[in-house]
């Protein structure tokens, strides 16, 4: 079965470096920033159930309303990420969010913490507690922390 | 006497071993003097941590100078540019003339077997076609000889940029990917002019290109090749409408959504496996 994956969020959150981690196991420091869109593919098992993940990584805009219409059309599921250490890449998070599910009201959407690595256990308990009532898991492209598990995690929801 | 006896007897004891070593390292001077100064004895010594060193620099070459090499090539072409397009003016120009020389030689050859043809039921039919079409009977010909082709066929979802199903007749890059970007493009475009009741009908790049055909839920993306004219867009228009007419509602699983992508897949290589030889 086929599934398409959306990722989105503020630019420079980490969104291809999520992508890169795993669909191809790497990372790298060089930050090249997305035109437009970027397509990967990667196979999951989940329950038993072969799933090929088409991942659109968009472009990182300051505001999702910037974002073509068309990219979000006929998703499966999103990932929004965010970079726990810059705040602006998260005090809109709800609006977005909500503005996304008014669009597509029944799409599961998973919310990616990023960039763990570079801050201490309070500092992101701080940001986690800020961005309530959503759940974020709290990933690390650099380290690989969590990031197969998240995209495990939205395909699970995916496939209910 | 007998004191001065004692006295360098005792001296021999006492001395002797010493000056059979002080002698033992005059020898080993000497012999270290003229490994030293004897340019065979030397080369023994020293040809070994030489080609040891020799491999290693030949071996670890690329990334010891690889820098410095392309940032000195650089910076030579950037100040001598006169002299480079010199040094490369009559090579690249060989190279073309060549290329050109052997092309005009595929056209001459292709010429030679219609010319062959000229006198064939095949040259008699381009005859008739040309008299009726009032086409000049040269253009006919030459246009057989660019004939267009179907290369590959891709059935799109049209919001998710889900492949349906496809045919091709080389295997390239992931398909699934391909009919994303292809929708990501087509997208774009549509979004970038705000052209809501346009669409985009076809992709150029040189000897290919992509003609879209969009439907209700889908669109079709048909890569070609060869000079494409109005007589064979005519066609695939009529093929992708029978197509979809007969095929994709019966791909339909009639409970689910879902499409059955096997039933698209062979009911392509049905319709466009022989297209070109229907094409007349």
């Amino acid at each position: 079965m086929n599934k398409k994956v959306i990722l989105i969020g503020h630019f420079g959150v980490g969104k291809t470096s999520l992508v890169k981690r795993f669909v191809h196991s790497q990372f790298s420091e060089e930050y090249i920033t997305t035109i437009g869109v970027k397509i990967d593919k990667k196979t999951l098992t989940v329950d038993g159930v072969i799933v090929n993940l088409l991942i659109w990584d968009i472009a990182g805009e300051n505001s999702q309303q910037k974002v073509p219409k068309s990219y979000r059309l006929g998703a499966h599921g999103a990932l929004y990420v965010f970079d726990i250490t810059r705040p602006a890449t998260y005090e809109n998070m709800h609006q977005e969010i909500k503005a996304l599910q008014e669009v597509m009201p029944d799409l599961p959407i998973l919310v990616m913490a990023n960039k763990k690595d570079l801050v201490s256990t309070e500092e992101l308990n701080e940001t986690l507690s800020k961005i309530q009532p959503y759940n974020a898991i709290a990933t690390s492209a650099k380290t690989g922390e969590l990031v197969n598990e998240a995209f495990e995690e939205l395909t699970q929801k995916m496939t209910k | 006497m007998g004191q001065g006896l004692g006295f360098q007897q005792l001296r021999k004891l006492l001395l002797e071993q010493d000056w059979e070593d002080r002698k033992e390292l005059a020898q080993k001077l000497e012999q270290l003097d003229s490994e030293l100064n004897t340019r065979e004895k030397l080369e023994e010594r020293v040809n070994p941590i030489l080609q040891d060193q020799e491999a290693r620099i030949q071996r670890e070459f690329p990334v010891l100078f690889g820098p410095q090499i392309t940032e000195s090539i650089k910076k030579q072409i950037k100040e001598s540019q006169d002299e480079v397009v010199e040094v490369l003016y009559p090579i690249i120009g060989r190279m073309i003339k060549k290329y050109i020389t052997s092309e005009i030689q595929k056209l001459s050859d292709q010429i030679d077997a219609q010319m062959e043809m000229a006198f064939s039921w095949e040259g008699w039919k381009i005859r008739i076609k040309a008299w009726i079409s009032g086409t000049p009977q040269k253009d006919l010909m030459l246009s057989k000889l660019i004939e267009p082709k179907i290369e590959e066929i891709h059935v799109i979802e049209k919001n998710s940029g889900m492949l349906m199903g496809s045919y091709t007749k080389k295997e390239g890059l992931d398909r699934d990917m391909v009919a994303g970007m292809l929708t990501a493009i087509k997208s774009f475009v549509e979004d970038a002019f705000e052209t809501e009741a346009q669409e985009l009908e076809s992709i150029d790049y040189q000897n290919y290109k992509i003609i879209i055909k969009s439907f209700n839920s889908f669109f079709i993306a048909v890569v070609c090749t060869g000079k494409l004219n109005a007589a064979f867009k005519d066609k695939i228009d009529d093929e992708l409408l029978s197509f979809s007419e007969k095929v994709l509602n019966k791909a339909k699983h009639p409970d689910k959504e879902e499409v059955q992508p096997d039933v698209i897949e062979q009911g392509l290589a049905e319709y466009f496996q022989d297209f070109e030889d229907l094409n007349e």
